[in-house]
């Protein structure tokens, strides 16, 4: 579907105004101020005795090699942005035959439908997201108030959709190979040597990886790259393997591990593995989830969730904005048999302009960090017999955690899309806009909304922090002050408290979003510590049944907060 | 580079051999461009393959006669949120002969070349850089196809 450029203007004043209204960020070194009652909770729960048998049963070495094995086995199902259904599905049917749950505890379907939530499609597309609930008693008590209808929830959630590869495979098994370097070599430098490295994982014909010497290889576990290297690790390409399958797997091996050893929080705690994080995908999970309308930029958070967790790892209370165009250069029709301007040549004219801007944080000290990059470009084929291509696209992707700097990128980037069209068509002594010229169209917008928190205090950061100091991982309530561009943007900017950690454990990793992503295997008590705490901080928001018969109570309200009102 | 070099080299002459030599020559070519690629913020800062490629095609327009090449494509990239790890050309070029074809595959090199050095020089990177592990610069070859 394409759209004409006037609606660039309409998308810039939503923008601005989603943007708007943002006070100072919080000062480096800012700390938390945590309620006592938020310590007492924190103490309770992570010493609680169901919560010790969880993690005991998770420390055992079945237990780690169940979660790699998973891991391997999730990782290697292809899940392109907005094209997320195979992993879906595969989550879909572990659920129900694998991890304990009843198929009305999963809440999402293989269609993509959330029936509470007023956006099930984002962007045209259905919404590929995965969760499991694993119930409160809240909604059974008499006095529970809802929203519409929804009792509250706390979501954990983490993406299950991957950079590469970009589309699905049209034939033959789509599942990706994971191969196996010594560190001994260097890094691939080509797909080709990727593609040449001999040793592979294995799996079966059921997708259940095979133990062979290949996966003893690859399932050393080491501390850190240094101890891999001495020690004969391997870099483990796959794409996913850093961002951020080793977190989204093992949250669902959580989310099993408290239905089996029956954790009971008061409100309803989702598990969530979210589509469209990456790309183009336009946060479309999380748009579902929170109902947020991105032409308005307002969140009607449907299915009243009250606090987020993420699992993308950052423990940030600020959020990168970023604005994303695809632009269409279209050609003349070739008249004559005479040559004409080129859609490759206008696109080309516009990138190489963009590839030489500097952005405010490299024109001037102190300014926000702000980046961009022409991520990606396709040309139509010119049709049989002919040479002349009909039309280019390109991508390009614009961040920046403030309004001011954002928008100065975008100021300067938007105009080149034009100047490249304007540029080629000169070439010619064709006018801009003529049947005879480049024409440039918009074919897509992505806005990624920014938030600056005005404090640093909210249910989900307090949660956040005091587990980790309940458990040792901090020691103060300081609150990062740099910016994630995360699944978080939504929620913060439909005014839901979010804190973000992780439930990985890699020894090493590099080369996220491009072709040689790999990573090397971590401590596997490292995971049981990090569920641990992402465990904590999501009872302590939700209220916890406790062994000895006493209830944590929630530390919110029932009611979440919204920026619009529901539409269904 | 020098490897490099002598492999574009070769192809050229790959490229030139097997065509008559007085006939109109009218073949494809492919230019790829191959960089480190990286997420569009966390790695910001690493030279871009489709940077290098588009900046590659505005000095084929400045080397090459009008109409002796014709542009079919030009892509690269896996996502809006990477640097491109990868950039194509693909070019359609038309000559008198093959001497003269043969210029023009030898202007495109150098034009490739040119446009992976600038992306290159624009981020402050060389031969031999590294980032991460892997190589940090884009590189360009030559293809017929």
């Amino acid at each position: 579907m394409t759209r004409p450029l006037l609606p660039v203007a309409t998308f810039v004043l939503i923008s601005v105004v989603a943007l708007d209204g943002q006070a100072g960020p919080p000062q480096a070194g800012t700390p938390a101020t945590i309620p006592p009652s938020v310590a007492t909770a924190a103490e309770k729960i992570a010493n609680d005795p169901q919560i010790l048998t969880l993690l005991k049963e998770q420390s055992t070495d079945a237990a780690a090699t169940a979660r790699w094995n998973q891991f391997l086995e999730l990782v290697r199902i292809p899940s392109p942005s907005r094209q997320e259904h195979l992993k879906a599905a595969e989550i879909h049917r572990r659920l129900v035959d694998e991890w304990g749950f009843a198929r009305s505890e999963v809440m999402t379907r293989a269609d993509g439908i959330i029936e509470a939530s007023d956006t099930n499609i984002v962007d045209g597309l259905p919404v590929y997201n995965a969760c499991v609930v694993i119930k409160g008693s809240y909604s059974g008590r008499a006095d529970a108030q809802h929203y519409k209808g929804q009792f509250p929830k706390v979501l954990v959630e983490g993406h299950i959709d991957v950079v590469n590869p970009e589309e699905l495979p049209k034939t033959g098994d789509p599942s990706i190979r994971i191969k196996l370097q010594p560190y001994a070599q260097p890094v691939v430098a080509t797909p080709e040597e990727l593609a040449a490295i001999p040793d592979e994982l294995s799996f079966d014909a059921r997708g259940r990886i095979v133990e062979n010497d290949k996966y003893a290889m690859a399932s050393k576990v080491f501390a850190n790259a240094k101890e891999a290297e001495a020690g004969g690790g391997v870099r483990i390409y796959v794409p996913g393997y850093g961002d951020m399958m080793p977190s989204t797997s093992n949250a669902f091996v959580l989310a099993a591990a408290m239905k089996k050893h029956n954790i009971k929080p008061v409100y309803d705690i989702w598990i969530c593995g979210t589509a469209g994080e990456e790309g183009k995908g336009n946060l479309a999970g999380m748009k579902q989830l929170y109902g947020f309308d991105q032409k308005a930029g307002t969140g009607s958070n449907p299915l009243n969730f009250v606090a987020n967790f993420g699992l993308e790892g950052g423990g940030t209370v600020n959020f990168l904005g970023s604005y994303r165009f695809e632009m269409k250069f279209k050609a003349p029709l070739p008249r004559g048999g005479g040559k004409g301007p080129s859609a490759p040549e206008a696109m080309a004219a516009a990138i190489a302009k963009i590839a030489d801007v500097k952005t405010p944080s490299e024109l001037r000290d102190g300014a926000p960090r702000t980046t961009y990059t022409v991520g990606r470009a396709s040309c139509e084929p010119p049709p049989a017999g002919g040479t002349v291509v009909p039309s280019c696209s390109l991508e390009v992707d614009m961040r920046s955690p403030r309004k001011e700097t954002l928008d100065e990128i975008r100021n300067n980037i938007e105009p080149m899309f034009q100047a490249g069209a304007s540029a080629e068509n000169a070439r010619y002594g064709r006018k801009d806009g003529s049947p005879e010229g480049i024409t440039l169209e918009l074919m897509w917008y992505g806005l990624r909304p920014a938030f600056v928190a005005d404090s640093v205090d909210n249910v989900a950061v307090h949660a956040g922090l005091q587990s980790g100091i309940q458990l040792g991982v901090l020691t103060s309530p300081m609150v990062g002050t740099g910016s994630g561009s995360l699944n978080d943007n939504v929620p913060a900017n439909t005014g839901i408290p979010t804190y973000q950690f992780t439930l990985a454990s890699s020894a090493a990793g590099a080369g996220g979003h491009a072709f040689w992503e790999w990573g090397t295997r971590g401590a596997p008590a490292t995971e049981v510590a990090r569920m641990h705490r992402v465990l904590t901080a999501a009872l302590i928001v939700s209220g916890f049944h406790a062994a000895d018969g006493t209830v944590v109570p929630p530390t919110i309200g029932p009611i979440g907060k919204r920026t619009r009102e529901v539409v269904r | 580079m020098k490897r490099l070099i002598f492999s574009l080299a070769f192809i050229v002459g790959v490229a030139a051999a097997g065509t008559p030599v007085f006939a109109q020559q009218s073949r494809g070519l492919r230019v790829e461009f191959q960089g480190p690629g990286g997420h569009s913020s966390g790695a910001y800062g690493r030279v871009s393959a489709l940077h290098a490629a588009a900046r590659a095609v505005l000095l084929i327009q400045q080397a090459l006669p009008a109409g002796s090449y014709q542009i079919t494509n030009l892509t690269g990239g896996n996502s809006v949120n990477s640097i491109a790890s990868d950039g194509l050309i693909e070019l359609k070029l038309t000559a008198a002969n093959a001497a003269a074809y043969q210029k023009l595959v030898a202007a495109v090199t150098k034009a490739a070349a040119e446009g992976a050095d600038a992306e290159n020089k624009f981020r402050g990177v060389k031969a031999g850089d590294l980032t991460a592990g892997a190589p940090a610069t884009v590189r360009s070859v030559v293809k017929p196809f």
